[in-house]
């Protein structure tokens, strides 16, 4: 393990028409742990890819000990001791932790047997570094018989294996326990002292001032901070990550009357993902999800539509309910947006009426009344302005932004009183976006209660009566009137509140009482 | 979540159901059929199983590393064709090794190009093998449009002998599964659980995925080649049909030999034994005097029971973990 240095310069990436990363920058070097930040598509994750070889930049060059260096695959990046552990695991399931661990690099016999007992014991001996923070974990489990934090372990485990000179973690700590991660901590420390350059991708603002030297912040695709941990605060990095952007224009919305009752209580609703989340929802109010991704936003939304199991009490409109199928919560007027349209809203191939109607053909008798159908579609594509060549049209004729209202029309039809949303505008432009806002908006002053989960910051504030913060399956804030700011939902989304230290505590949530 | 050692040797072992079904099909088939330990039908059932056996092995790789090769049947019709054509009655020994070496090189070609297309031009493993299929079994066609030829008596007698009252097959049989147990040792095998066990991990761990699947399919062609000259050896002539039903029954033997047909699990052990449970199950339905399409039937009814297993288990076990959930 010698010294290394590694600077990526001005890197640029596109997927299609998407710019992930405009001008990416960041430099490590031996024994130094850099943390990475940066919001929801600020293109961490991107970067991350491209020093390992994951992906190829479009521009912008990568030096490795101060020469150019490119890397056409994973195992160019490994070969040259860059390694990563990702949060997405890459185990394969029906393998043991040792076969995991060693996959390709397994101990050999005169070069063609593997050596079972000497790769048996060399996991042993890095299973150990973990030792008494883990139930089951041994050599031989398979890993689909790991619960999460014991997969994440052996993923740290498999790339420390190749002794790296640097190592990526990206968001390695989310699923572990504390006692877990004060564990890597040690280690990392340690690896520091043998001069091993880390890169730490974390969401957590309290892991990033326990163990980053420097910190780097990312902003749409950009570098834009590189400053040294003992010399800044949680409150400059949230406002490096935000800077520049000013609160965005609010579209005026009547206030809920005080005394609006309760449509939506949720008490203590556990599931894989989510910890324990109580908050109340009144009647035609818009309370938004924010967060970074994959928090628990969407589990939430699933629970509450009944398309997974989960713990604790939900009350709808006073009553208590559990659903156990989506069947049974469309039947209580709840409506659910799913984000991918193309996968999981719309019949690409079928016609914007067939759509439409999708939900609702029930109404229509045997044989399907087809005069009654066409006309309440008809009716409905007027009210949400559908833009179409007509409803015998294909769905794949549509616009993002109006196939995007068609999802939201199929439920519309059914009358829904509480509206479930799961990042519906990913992917649509700014128009549409701007007459989808105006539609939810009309549906809240008809009294509609609507929850909506989104990645985009924007909608977030500009949109909703209030926003509950998900950080680790938890609510770590709620915002409302004058502190749904900017910096707010972002210190949030990481874990600490602008009020809180800066070194982060996040258990700084401000749970509602329901 | 603990494991028992129960289900770590399952997992690790997926044929030990096939293990079960094989011994009770053996004990209907021997109140059926009380001579069956017999030498000569021993030798006669073993005749059957060898050549199954060679081509489900390879089909048994292929799966493993997470595709299908449907152009097996045809392989053996080709390899047939080659050798019952260019091995005249009385042709030498070199004479007939230099023909069965080309023929083992015709498979392998025709696992090549199999492989080339679907390992590095992406194409669809099912369409694509299913295509080639008529390609080779097209060529067998031309190279011997009707049955005929007729192979030196030295070879369809080698094949009849029963060394230590063992039949010959049977050896074969061992060794090939010897040669399994020694590749399991390699590091090709675990590279190649990887790829078909989760392909983009297994690529993000640094394994030439495209090259490991590309050389399932040519080991495939391989083993379809040793499998015709095993089939031409007991048959002692060509026939251009005589592969058609060995692609369905190579997938069926795999299937019930543990191996799942989505890839990443399964073994060589379990698939023999699935041959030998395919045969007796064959034997059954002949002594049973029950019509031979029941045969098809029962195939047809390993194949969904095998591909519905999983998803029922999953499914009960859902439904266990929401009522716990949820009540």
């Amino acid at each position: 393990m010698g010294t290394v240095s590694l600077s990526a310069r001005h890197i640029t990436k596109r997927y299609g028409g998407v710019i992930a990363l405009s001008d990416g920058s960041l430099d490590v070097s031996a024994g130094e742990v850099v943390a990475l930040l940066g919001a929801n598509g600020s293109g961490k994750s991107t970067l991350a890819k491209i020093i390992t070889g994951v992906v190829a930049p479009n521009s912008g060059e990568l030096l490795l000990d101060g020469s150019p260096v490119t890397f056409s695959s994973p195992r160019a990046a490994r070969k040259v001791g860059i390694t990563a552990v990702y949060q997405e695991l890459s185990l394969i399931p029906d393998m043991t932790v040792a076969e995991n661990i060693w996959l390709g690099r397994e101990p050999m016999i005169a070069g063609f047997s593997i050596n079972r007992r000497k790769m048996h014991a060399q996991t042993q001996a890095l299973l150990d570094l973990f030792a008494g923070t883990h139930q089951t974990l041994d050599p031989d489990a398979p890993i689909n018989t790991l619960p999460p934090d014991e997969r994440q372990i052996v993923e740290i485990l498999k790339g420390i294996s190749r002794e790296p000179r640097l190592i990526i973690l990206d968001e390695a700590t989310a699923s572990l326990d504390s006692q877990q991660v004060t564990r890597l901590f040690d280690l990392v420390t340690e690896w520091k002292t043998q001069n091993m350059a880390i890169v730490f991708v974390s969401h957590r603002m309290d892991e990033i001032f326990r163990i980053a030297d420097r910190a780097t912040v990312l902003r749409n695709g950009q570098t834009v901070g590189d400053e040294s941990i003992k010399e800044t605060t949680g409150e400059k990095l949230v406002e490096l990550m935000i800077e520049g952007a000013s609160t965005p224009e609010r579209i005026k919305l009547p206030p809920i009357a005080d005394h609006a009752p309760a449509y939506l209580a949720v008490n203590d609703l556990k599931t894989d993902k989510l910890q324990s989340v109580s908050f109340t929802l009144r009647t035609g109010e818009l309370l938004g999800l924010g967060g970074l991704h994959g928090q628990g936003q969407s589990d939430l939304l699933f629970a509450l539509f009944g398309a997974i199991p989960f713990g604790g009490k939900i009350k709808l409109a006073g009553e208590t309910v559990r659903f156990r199928h989506p069947r049974e919560a469309m039947n209580a007027h709840v409506a659910f947006v799913p984000g991918d349209r193309a996968n999981e809203g719309l019949l690409l191939e079928r016609s914007i009426l067939e759509n439409l109607q999708l939900p609702s053909w029930a109404k229509f008798g045997f044989p399907l009344d087809m005069q009654r159908a066409a006309a309440d579609a008809e009716r409905a594509a007027q009210e949400l302005r559908l833009v179409m060549a007509g409803l015998e049209a294909p769905a794949t004729s549509l616009s993002g932004g109006n196939a995007q209202k068609v999802v939201i029309g199929k439920w519309l039809l059914r009358d829904p009183q509480l509206l479930l949303l799961n990042d519906p505008t990913k992917g649509v432009d700014v128009g549409a976006k701007e007459e989808f806002y105006n539609l939810l908006a009309r549906l809240r002053e008809n009294g509609t209660t609507i929850l909506f989960y989104s990645s985009d910051d924007e909608e977030l504030l500009g949109l909703c009566d209030r926003v509950l913060v998900l950080h680790d399956g938890a609510v770590s804030a709620e915002l409302a009137g004058d502190a749904l700011t900017r910096s707010n939902l972002v210190s949030a989304s990481m874990g600490s509140m602008m009020e809180g230290s800066p070194h982060g505590n996040h258990e700084v949530a401000t749970p509602t009482t329901p | 979540m603990a494991t028992t050692k129960l289900q770590r040797l399952l997992l690790r072992n997926p044929y030990v159901f096939a293990l079960i079904v094989l011994v009770i099909a053996i004990i209907i088939n021997h109140d059926l059929q009380p001579n069956l330990f017999e030498r000569r039908s021993l030798s006669s059932n073993f005749r059957l199983f060898l050549p199954l056996a060679l081509v489900a092995a390879g089909q048994t790789l292929v799966i493993i590393g997470g595709g299908i090769d449907l152009s097996v049947g045809a392989i053996i019709t080709l390899i047939n064709a080659i050798l019952a054509t260019q091995i005249a009655s009385d042709a030498t020994t070199t004479e007939i090794l230099t023909t069965i070496g080309i023929a083992c090189l015709a498979g392998i070609f025709a696992g090549v190009f199999n492989g080339l297309c679907i390992a590095y031009l992406r194409l669809q493993p099912i369409v694509t093998t299913y295509a080639t299929s008529f390609v080779y079994g097209g060529l067998a066609l031309y190279i011997l449009p009707r049955p005929e030829g007729s192979l030196p008596r030295s070879i369809t007698t080698l094949y009849r002998e029963t060394p230590y009252n063992i039949p010959f097959p049977a050896y074969m049989m061992g060794l090939l599964i010897i040669a399994w147990l020694l590749l399991r040792t390699t590091r090709y095998s675990q590279t190649l659980y990887a790829s078909g066990g989760k392909a983009d991990a297994a690529y993000r761990t640094g394994i030439p995925v495209v090259m490991v699947k590309f050389s399932s399919y040519v080991l495939s062609g391989l083993m379809a080649a040793i499998a015709g000259l095993a089939l031409t050896m007991g048959t002692g002539r060509g026939s251009p049909r005589i592969g058609d039903a060995m692609t369905l029954d190579s997938i069926v033997a795999v299937v019930l030999g543990g191996t799942r047909l989505s890839g990443g699990q399964g073994g060589v052990v379990g698939t023999v034994l699935g041959v030998m449970t395919l045969g007796i199950i064959r034997n059954i339905i002949s002594f049973a005097e029950v019509p031979n399409w029941y045969q098809t039937l029962v195939n047809a009814l390993i194949i969904i029971a095998a591909l519905a297993g999983p998803g029922l288990v999953r499914l009960i076990r859902d439904v266990a973990k929401t009522r716990l959930a949820t009540w």
